[in-house]
């Protein structure tokens, strides 16, 4: 019966799915507060700190992630800096610098998308730098920022099995074990539904969101 | 000024290969100075060892050659029939391309890999027809973002005109649309690059399976995999500029817009 190997190993699935949810709430806040630094430096930061920041944003998209998970495991690992051997750490780590790439390029362009005229208009006005930022160019910022950034956490959610290969024992290891125990396809079904059940929901109300934020304008 | 401005403009188009140059002679210095292992990263001034590379990313290239070619032939069909078949079967096409869009790549690949037969399909064309799947799904709504951006007025007067559906797609659509899904296009296939990565998780050996060969016969995985990091950003940097200079030239056209419709473009209202 259909459910049958799902049921018997249920606590492995719950386990794994609750994995890959930490992956990708911890990942995404940290990959927004690069993002947000990483983008102010982009925008904001004169000369140097701007192609640093570039070119750590130009370096992580252009490279695959499961590359970078190896890397980083290698690297913190005891034998090296010695910072983490738990796979669930490293792979939080190595999505949030991967995700935080992709972030400071939407924020960067949702800075770049408010009107220079409003800043200026704003300073006449002699609002002060910080007020002018705040009051002014984030919600603003914050509007047109919000569709690519719900694209970027919809790409950390998938991305978060890539985790699978270093071990993490998230959402896609747990199914692979269970059906490598069980040689049964139910497993690989379940593990289907368990990732359309938080990437539908998540897609369905982007496009809700997008469509709406469309005609604020 | 002009002179500047130019410097200016290539150093911001060539950035990323200024980047890695930088931190490439920091790695040079830092094994001359003795603070990196010398051990570890002598391996790659060795001819072998970038041949045996080479020939990893000679599979990375026709897993991701065969998955593009074959996605982009799919695309057209699904974009077609999503834009245009009756609602009552149209659900299908999007049911399908909205439930691919939202599995893992991973997902796809082991799955594939693991209940496909091998007399049917070796492992690499399994992993290969997974991207496949992925990546058509994805080009499918770049399409008809595409097509839907040509004005319907063009439509009208090719069929007022006499031409058939099929020629109206085919000699007024269909490469108005492709030249504007270039840099969209051009984007995906660095995403596909990456994605080729994955298959040497369902072992199919190509550029990062190899990569692991080298670090388990040199005992270097972290160099490794930082070395193939670079070759992986080489290619798709170069391709990201291309998108880039594309969409700069897209700049120049004077935009489309569509009475009463959206801009595909900038999202507005019109």
């Amino acid at each position: 019966m259909f459910g049958q190997v799902i049921a018997n190993n249920f606590g492995l699935f719950a386990q794994g799915y609750l994995t890959t949810i930490l992956l990708s709430v911890s990942a995404l806040a940290a990959a927004l507060a690069i993002g947000a630094l990483m983008a102010s430096m982009r925008v904001w930061g004169g000369p140097v700190l701007s192609a640093i920041a570039g070119f750590y944003v130009e370096f992580f998209r252009n490279t695959p992630l499961l590359i970078q998970l190896f890397f980083f495991a290698v690297v913190l690992a005891p034998a090296n800096l010695g910072i983490t051997r738990d796979a669930v750490v490293v792979a939080i780590i190595g999505l949030s610098i991967y995700t935080g790439a992709f972030a400071t390029e939407a924020i960067r362009s949702g800075i770049l998308a408010v009107d220079p005229g409003q800043i200026e208009a704003a300073r006449s006005l002699a609002l002060g730098p910080v007020a002018t930022i705040r009051l002014i160019v984030l919600p603003q910022a914050i509007r047109t920022v919000i569709p690519p950034l719900g694209n970027v956490a919809s790409a950390l959610v998938r991305n978060t099995s890539v985790a699978y290969a270093i071990g993490a024992r998230e959402f896609l290891f747990m199914g692979i074990l269970v059906q490598s125990r069980t040689f049964s396809p139910e497993p690989y079904l379940g593990i289907l539904l368990g990732y359309w059940s938080l990437t539908i929901p998540l897609a369905i109300g982007l496009s809700r969101l997008e469509r709406r934020m469309v005609f604020a304008r | 000024m002009t002179a500047v401005r130019r410097v200016r403009r290539s150093a911001s188009l060539l950035g990323g290969y200024l980047g890695l140059a930088i931190v490439l002679g920091a790695i040079v210095v830092l094994v001359a100075a003795g603070v990196l292992s010398e051990r570890r990263w002598a391996p790659f001034g060795d001819i072998r060892v970038w041949q045996f590379l080479g020939q990893g990313l000679w599979v990375t290239v026709q897993i991701g050659g065969v998955a593009l070619v074959i996605s982009l032939v799919v695309a057209v069909p699904l974009a077609l029939a999503r834009i245009n078949l009756h609602h009552s079967v149209r659900w299908i096409v999007v049911g399908w391309i909205e439930l691919v869009r939202a599995t893992p790549v991973l997902a796809l690949v082991l799955g594939i890999t693991l209940f496909m037969p091998r007399d049917w399909l070796e492992p690499m064309w399994s992993a290969t027809l997974a991207l496949t799947i992925y990546t058509s799904a994805i080009l499918a709504e770049i399409l008809r973002a595409g097509i839907q951006s040509i004005p319907t007025g063009e439509v009208h007067a090719a069929r007022s005109l006499g031409l058939s559906y099929v020629l109206t797609m085919r000699l007024v659509v269909l490469p108005q649309a492709f030249s504007r899904m270039m840099p969209a296009l051009v984007s995906q296939m660095i995403t596909l690059i990456k994605d080729t990565s994955l298959v040497s998780i369902a072992a199919v050996s190509e550029l990062a399976g190899f990569a692991r060969s080298t670090h388990s016969f040199y005992g270097n995985p972290a160099e490794t995999y930082f070395v193939v990091a670079c070759i992986y950003f080489v290619i798709n940097y170069t391709l990201s500029r291309v998108a880039r200079r594309l969409e700069l030239q897209r700049a120049k056209e004077p935009p489309v817009v569509i009475p009463g419709g959206l801009d595909q473009e900038s999202g507005r209202v019109v």
